[in-house]
């Protein structure tokens, strides 16, 4: 209670629950399409756009958005084109990105030490504007994950199906990567850019052990990223430590107790489950009459 | 002027897969009522056949035409079902029986508008036409390789399309289920819904057969009525044919070795 009274706790805060509910949005989809790691690749790209925002002296939230997005269509287009896989095309970005970002901070005069508050995040040094730009990108993320959760959902679940049902999968795929680098980028300041793949990834472990349908998991995984991202905060100042990894842990808590709970819970519907599933064919017969 | 179009028509269709030609100068057309199976062995280019004609695939030569519009122009893509040659109807993440036929919806539904009643109608009806309606709250991922090779089925049935386009759907479905599967299509055929099957159990579904298209190495080798395409089959042939209408409905029907010749090497 009393950590709220100061601003940079409300900041701090209001970062983290936006954080804890954007990247398990889209996380749901890169887990879907089984990029699960895409998350991670993007935050490397992010990292040469933070050096470059350092070198040439504009904000480095901004520069690092605009990267990250680039990045992330050319993995997909890259991907599309069937021209590498979608790991192979991802590694490719990941030690270019890390490569880059470090060579050009070293030019920019910085140290790796300046890239540590991206890398791990930098929750205490949230500015108002920092916090505003989160808010409009975490409600541009929310409102096109939540708002076209049957064409996406369609997409990352069977990609020839949804282009016979006149989807235009290239564009939502390209969609889903951009929407994954704005959340990375969104969390450099929050979990840090090393360990934002985590909180796109393990909620949705972590809800995909209690869950049997789409929504629920996306819901259930959004819920246990805002408990993990602001509880992790929360005790990361009460006990003095850094607010990334404690929020990265927690989650990964929440899936230690998630996964036997799911096996019990599966084993309940399990004595309930119709056994026969052709009990009501018995009285149709042979067509062939 | 339109209405006199074939449903399906394909023209000296050539495609080129990896670097060289897949399909090779292939005529079909079908028409509204018609249920025409693709037969051939392995690699032969049925996938790939009809693949090109739903616009999945990029053709060099030749011509494909949807309901008279060509594929590159059309966009009714509600009167087109789909059903993928696919091993499994599970992804990443769970989803329920009921979520992915529902996806069957989405090319008649607009943007950020809710699921209207004759979605759902529509989705129901098609989880009962394949006996799942029972199962639709539950995972795919927890049903078997058959189960969810019919939710596959009852995705593209959910569209309610003029032309379905089936890609080995019964691959792991038991007898009974075809049964109910062959009364399913039959009752769409009656109602004038064009079907391509592609297949090498025809199984119950034999008996529904209008037309006959048999590939080989990406060339039609034969295109005709059953009875004819037996007829040409005994003649060269002592095996037993997946056409036979001694076991039409009573079992599986299965390719004989005459059919795995068309492989290819
Ligand atoms: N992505 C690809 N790249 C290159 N060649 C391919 C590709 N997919 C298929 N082929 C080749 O195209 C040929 C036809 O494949 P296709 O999938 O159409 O066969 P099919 O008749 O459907 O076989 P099956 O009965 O096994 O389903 C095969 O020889 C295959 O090797
Ligand atoms: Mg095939």
């Amino acid at each position: 209670m009393s950590l709220l009274a100061y601003d940079f706790m409300q900041r701090a805060l209001m970062a983290a629950l936006l954080t804890g509910l954007t990247a398990p949005a889209i996380g749901t989809y890169l887990v879907q399409k089984r990029l699960a790691l895409l998350g991670d690749g993007i935050g490397h790209i992010a990292l040469t756009g933070v050096a470059l925002g350092l070198l040439t002296g504009q904000a480095p939230l901004l520069t690092a958005v605009i990267v990250a997005v680039a990045g992330a269509t050319v993995i997909e287009v890259l991907r599309l084109r069937g021209r590498a896989s979608g790991d192979v095309a991802l590694a490719l970005f990941f030690y270019g990105g890390i490569a880059a970002g470090v060579l050009l901070t070293g030019l920019a005069g910085g140290s790796a030490a300046t890239l540590t508050s991206y890398l791990f995040g930098a929750l205490t040094t949230v500015s108002d504007a920092d916090l505003l730009l989160v808010v409009v990108l975490a409600a541009l993320v929310l409102t096109v994950s939540l708002g076209l959760a049957p064409q996406l959902f369609a997409v990352c679940q069977d990609e020839e199906h949804a282009r016979v049902s006149g989807m235009p999968v290239a564009a939502y795929s390209v969609l889903i990567s951009v929407l994954a680098a704005v959340t990375v980028t969104l969390a450099m300041r929050t979990v840090g850019l090393l360990l934002v793949s985590a909180l796109m990834v393990v909620p949705v472990a972590a809800a995909q052990q209690l869950t049997r349908a789409f929504r629920a998991t996306l819901a259930l995984a959004m819920a246990l990223g805002v408990l993990a991202a602001v509880s992790g905060v929360w005790v990361s100042f009460s006990v003095n430590a850094a607010p990334g990894p404690t929020i990265v842990l927690l989650a990964l808590a929440g899936f230690v107790v998630a996964s036997p709970l799911g096996g019990w819970l599966r084993s309940r519907r399990g004595v309930t489950m119709p056994t026969d599933d052709l009990h009501d064919l018995h009285d149709l017969h042979d067509g062939k009459d | 002027m339109l209405s006199d179009a074939p449903t399906l028509h394909v023209h000296d269709l050539t495609v080129p897969l990896g670097g060289r030609s897949v399909v090779r100068h292939v005529a079909l057309d079908v028409r509204p009522g018609e249920f025409v199976t693709v037969l051939g062995g392995n690699g032969s280019g049925k996938s790939t056949l009809v693949r090109a004609a739903t616009g999945l695939l990029p053709h060099t030569s030749g011509e494909v035409r949807l309901f008279g519009t060509p594929v590159a122009d059309f966009r009714d893509w509600h009167r087109i079902g789909y059903v993928p040659q696919r091993p499994s109807a599970a992804s990443g993440v769970p989803a329920t029986v009921r979520e992915i036929v529902t996806a069957g919806r989405l090319s008649r539904r607009r943007l950020l508008r809710p699921l209207r009643h004759a979605d759902k109608a529509a989705v129901q009806a098609a989880l009962t036409s394949v006996d799942l309606a029972d199962r639709a709250g539950e995972s795919v991922a927890e049903l078997s390789g058959g189960q969810q090779q019919r939710v596959l089925i009852a995705r593209a049935l959910a569209t309610e399309p003029d032309l379905l386009v089936l890609d080995e759907p019964t691959a792991g479905v038991d007898l009974e289920h075809q049964q109910l599967l062959a009364r399913v299509l039959a009752a769409h055929a009656a109602r004038g819904v064009a079907i391509v099957l592609v297949a090498h159990e025809l199984g119950p579904l034999a008996r529904l057969i209008d037309r006959v298209v048999v590939l080989r190495d990406g060339r039609v080798t034969f295109d005709g009525t059953p009875d004819a395409e037996a007829a040409a089959f005994a003649h060269s042939h002592d095996q037993h044919h997946p056409l036979d209408p001694n076991s039409g409905g009573a079992r599986a029907v299965v390719l004989g070795p005459g059919w795995q010749a068309g492989e290819r090497r």
